[in-house]
């Protein structure tokens, strides 16, 4: 079944998206409203499912990589998408004839559509990561062995970078030192697959996952005991498997500070009853590790969530503040980051925790 | 003496303050000209107090008339807005998220021109005098007379704004010109939403801030005015006459600046009791605590200093139900004189659980003699579990604070609260909003994004601080008593580890043109 998005559907992708950013990804208000407008003018824009991929596909990831925080003061010009997507061809030769998003947290799930519905290049419903995270290496394509470059970069004035490299971390350095050098943001085309290295690298569904997921939280706004229910019926039916309630309580203290150009901190949450040890969450970028008195109750790569209790809104790691009352989701992770060299990447250890990675549904 | 005046929608207050000691207040229907409801309310302070005019040495005064004609469509004028940024922005052009109404109640006079700067201070593109000299042509030629100018990273570097400025002004005299810096912190959208409602409402800034004054000048008061704005601090006459919106959401502000006066504590949480919501808001160093999210007023999305207030749905004409384990958010409102079982209606308010309780004495306490024990009781108790709740979502940490209760609805906390450490319940808290206008401080702040590496941190606070300074003087402050209030740091994510955006705010007591005074 192909999956049709529309302007209208827009706000809600947004809004699954930051529910599966897990803290992380950034406030995607200017993307959304630039978004809207494209889809708007240009048509709704059909989602291809991994299988109907054709043999001899070129598929590309494209999206954003930067600061969020310097894109809400300097906008993108809009096109950058489709500039991105010239120059990558020209470069390389070739057309692209599939587009997939690297990042479904955040901006990066709806940054994609904008080539998609102008260049009526097909997207493929799917992305690299399920979830956001904080570095390239972390994303399926670098685990499952696709090779990060030919990449292309072009900053807010149109200005581009190209790069070629093997090694995904010595490109993330790159990338993430060119995008502080060209204003602190930049869209990018990288990671080009075949189709046989796409289904295996791509993870399936998230795309159309994160616009179910945002209809099912408009429609049932409101209190998070309520929509607890649809929520863990919704991820039983999906590669995520599982939703559990690990807590409900207050924010009585989070402290953060930059290390490495990374948020990294702690929240800690209190149960309103006093009849539970205090959950603690530690935070680079994204919710990494939930810990109930001395027991983790979920940890990357499984996806943490925390919402509003009253509106079920989820909130980013930023806009955590005392005195919210909260309810703490954990949500197991797709397939894709449960094999042992996904791990290495992603599991707690990768983050220098001392402690090995337990899927949710065992803890 | 200072006078402080509250102009509402409904209501305008006025108070005569001998330092911190009321000496007269009163509540007038505020006047559809503005002026004959202060005039009112000054012959009523005066009148009571017997003062002699002259012995006033400043007024201040409060007022959502700036919010109401946003709110409401009505006194806005066509207003053009300058963005200072293509390429960067091309396809997310300016009011682009609007609402319709207002939008075009403004006109969608928009103009994209080259230039801008990176987070860094990174040229995006050079200005081009040619742009700027034809937009300000047609902005003229199409008769609009008010425009906004924002540029990408002003905060940190106003240079580009101020050019643009100059040159329409010298090319066009007759333009009236917003800066986005001026006005507004880091994110473009916002700022420029802000300025453009700035410039908007240049034309009624001038008629409100001109009432003002000739009522004063009627009644013989000579004194400088005041007018407060939404952090808490005070605007000079002329200065809120070229900036009237950021007098948004001042009504809330003057309310918990008044109460802190009333009580003489700098860290409280406010909660302002009417009768269908109660307002609750902190008090930090005897100033609101400001929210940190975006703030819509009339739809249009902005990032004013706002106080971080949140609303609950109790107050005294809260309907009580389900046995008492439901109150509210539904009220009778205004009509709890008519509707409420105390005044001889038939809908149980949580006014009437009050007298049954026999904590008050409102209307007649006969009416609610039958009313079940059970249901005082539990309705009591949701009553004050609900504004516990409510402290205990604002308050800035887990300790019980002192809590200040004002407004009409305050009766409605009988008992003890687990989240006050203690309760204040002050006199004359129907005129706090008065009381705190007459007590406000003058204050401004900048933000912007720096390196330590590049400029260490005492040089960029330094520098920041003397640009403070002369603003702070140009809006009336006294030099010798400006002090920082605050100063803000938040380190960038994904930016390199000296990236910081700082945001310092300075204030200052008002230089009085009268010796005695503060």
């Amino acid at each position: 079944m192909s999956i049709r998005i529309t302007h209208e559907d827009i706000a809600d992708l947004c809004k699954g998206s930051v529910f599966l950013a897990t803290g992380g990804g950034g406030d995607p208000y200017v993307s959304q409203i630039l978004v809207e407008k494209i889809v708007e003018k240009h048509g709704p824009v059909d989602l291809v499912s991994l299988a109907d991929v054709p043999d001899d596909a070129f598929v590309v990831a494209i999206g954003e990589v930067g600061a969020p925080s310097v894109s809400l003061e300097q906008l993108p010009i809009g096109t950058e998408c489709l500039d991105v997507v010239d120059r990558f061809e020209a470069w390389v030769g070739k057309k692209i004839t599939h587009l997939v998003s690297f990042e479904v947290g955040g901006a990066n799930s709806v940054i994609p559509l904008i080539a998609a519905t102008t260049k009526k290049i097909p997207l493929i419903d799917g992305d690299g990561m399920a979830r956001a995270l904080p570095e390239a290496q972390m994303m399926t394509f670098a685990i499952e062995g696709v090779r990060p470059t030919p990449a292309v970069a072009v900053d807010y004035t149109g200005g581009a970078v190209y790069f070629d490299t093997e090694d995904t971390s010595i490109y993330e350095r790159q990338i993430r030192n060119i995008a502080m050098a060209m204003g602190g943001m930049v869209f990018t085309a990288e990671s080009p697959m075949t189709a046989a290295e796409a289904r295996r690298a791509v993870v399936p569904g998230t795309i159309s996952f994160a616009l179910e997921l945002g209809r099912m939280l408009t429609a049932n706004f409101g209190n998070s005991v309520h929509v607890e229910k649809p929520l863990r019926e919704l991820f039983d039916r999906s590669d995520y498997g599982i939703l559990k309630h690990l807590y409900t309580g207050k924010i009585v203290d989070i402290n953060r500070k930059v290390v490495g150009g990374f948020d990294v901190g702690e929240a800690i949450v209190e149960s309103l009853g006093n009849d539970m040890p205090p959950l603690t969450l530690a935070i680079k970028n994204e919710f990494l590790v939930a810990t109930v008195g001395d027991k983790v109750v979920a940890s990357v790569p499984d996806l943490i969530t925390i919402v509003d209790h009253e509106t079920s809104s989820p909130i980013n790691a930023e806009r955590i503040h005392y005195g919210q009352r909260v309810t703490v989701f954990g949500i197991g992770c797709p397939p894709h980051y449960r094999t042992e060299r996904a791990l290495k990447v992603v599991a707690p250890r990768a983050f220098g925790f001392d402690f090995d990675y337990r899927p949710i549904e065992s803890l | 003496m200072r006078i402080g005046i509250d102009v509402g929608g409904t209501h305008t207050d006025a108070v005569i303050l001998d330092d911190q000691t009321v000496m007269a207040s009163t509540k007038v229907l505020t006047s559809q000209n503005v002026k004959d409801g202060v005039i009112n309310a000054l012959d009523e302070v005066l009148g009571e107090s017997g003062i002699d005019c002259h012995a006033i040495d400043a007024v201040m005064i409060g007022t959502t008339q700036f919010t109401n004609a946003v709110v409401q469509r009505r006194e806005l004028a066509p207003t053009a807005i300058i963005r200072i940024a293509l390429p960067s922005g091309e396809m997310i052009p300016p009011m682009l998220d609007w609402p319709d109404d207002i939008a075009d109640e403004l006109g969608r006079h928009i103009y994209m021109i080259h230039g801008g700067q990176t987070y860094d201070g990174f040229p995006i593109a050079p200005l081009q005098d040619n742009e700027i000299d034809a937009a300000a042509d047609d902005i003229v030629a199409k008769g609009v007379r008010l425009v906004a100018v924002v540029g990408v990273f002003s905060p940190s570097d106003p240079t580009q704004e101020q050019y643009v400025a100059a040159r329409i002004k010298a090319r066009h005299p007759e333009l009236r010109v917003t800066l986005s810096h001026s006005i507004g912190r880091m994110g473009i959208l916002e700022r420029e939403n802000a300025a453009l409602l700035n410039a908007s409402l240049l034309p009624l800034a001038d008629k409100v801030v001109s009432s003002f004054a000739s009522a004063l000048q009627e009644r013989d008061i000579e004194c400088p005015f005041y007018i407060s704005q939404n952090d808490g601090t005070l605007m000079s006459a002329d200065f809120a006459a070229e900036f009237p919106a950021l007098t948004f959401a001042s009504g809330p502000t003057n309310s918990l600046r008044g109460a802190s006066l009333l009580t003489q504590l700098d860290n409280a949480v406010v909660v302002d009791i009417g009768g269908t919501t109660s307002d609750i808001g902190v008090l930090q160093d005897g100033f609101p605590r400001q929210s940190n999210i975006a703030i819509e007023v009339g739809g249009v999305r902005t990032n004013f200093r706002m106080p971080d207030i949140q609303a609950i749905g109790l107050g005294g004409g809260s309907l009580v139900k389900d046995g008492g384990a439901t109150i509210g958010p539904q009220s009778v409102g205004y009509r709890l004189v008519e509707d409420g079982l105390v005044f001889g209606g038939d809908t149980l308010t949580a006014t009437d659980v009050l007298v049954a309780s026999g904590k008050a004495l409102i209307g007649d306490k006969a009416r609610v003699a039958d009313l079940d024990a059970t249901v005082i009781k539990t309705a009591t108790d949701k009553m004050h579990s609900i504004i516990d709740n409510g402290i205990d979502q604002m308050k800035s940490s887990r300790d019980p604070v002192p809590v200040i209760l004002v407004g009409g609805g305050a009766v409605l906390v009988s008992e003890s609260l687990k989240s006050a450490a203690e309760i204040h319940r002050p006199e004359h808290s129907g005129v706090a909003n008065a009381i705190g206008a007459a007590n406000a401080q003058v204050g401004a702040e900048r933000e912007r994004i720096v390196s330590y590496r590049s400029v260490p941190r005492d040089e960029v606070i330094e520098e920041i601080s003397s640009l403070l300074t002369a603003d702070l003087i140009r809006a009336g402050a006294d030099p010798k008593t400006v002090r920082i209030a605050d100063i803000e740091e938040t380190a960038i994510s994904y930016m390199a580890d000296d990236s910081t955006k700082i945001r310092v705010k300075l204030v200052g007591d008002l230089l009085l043109s009268k010796s005695g005074e503060r």
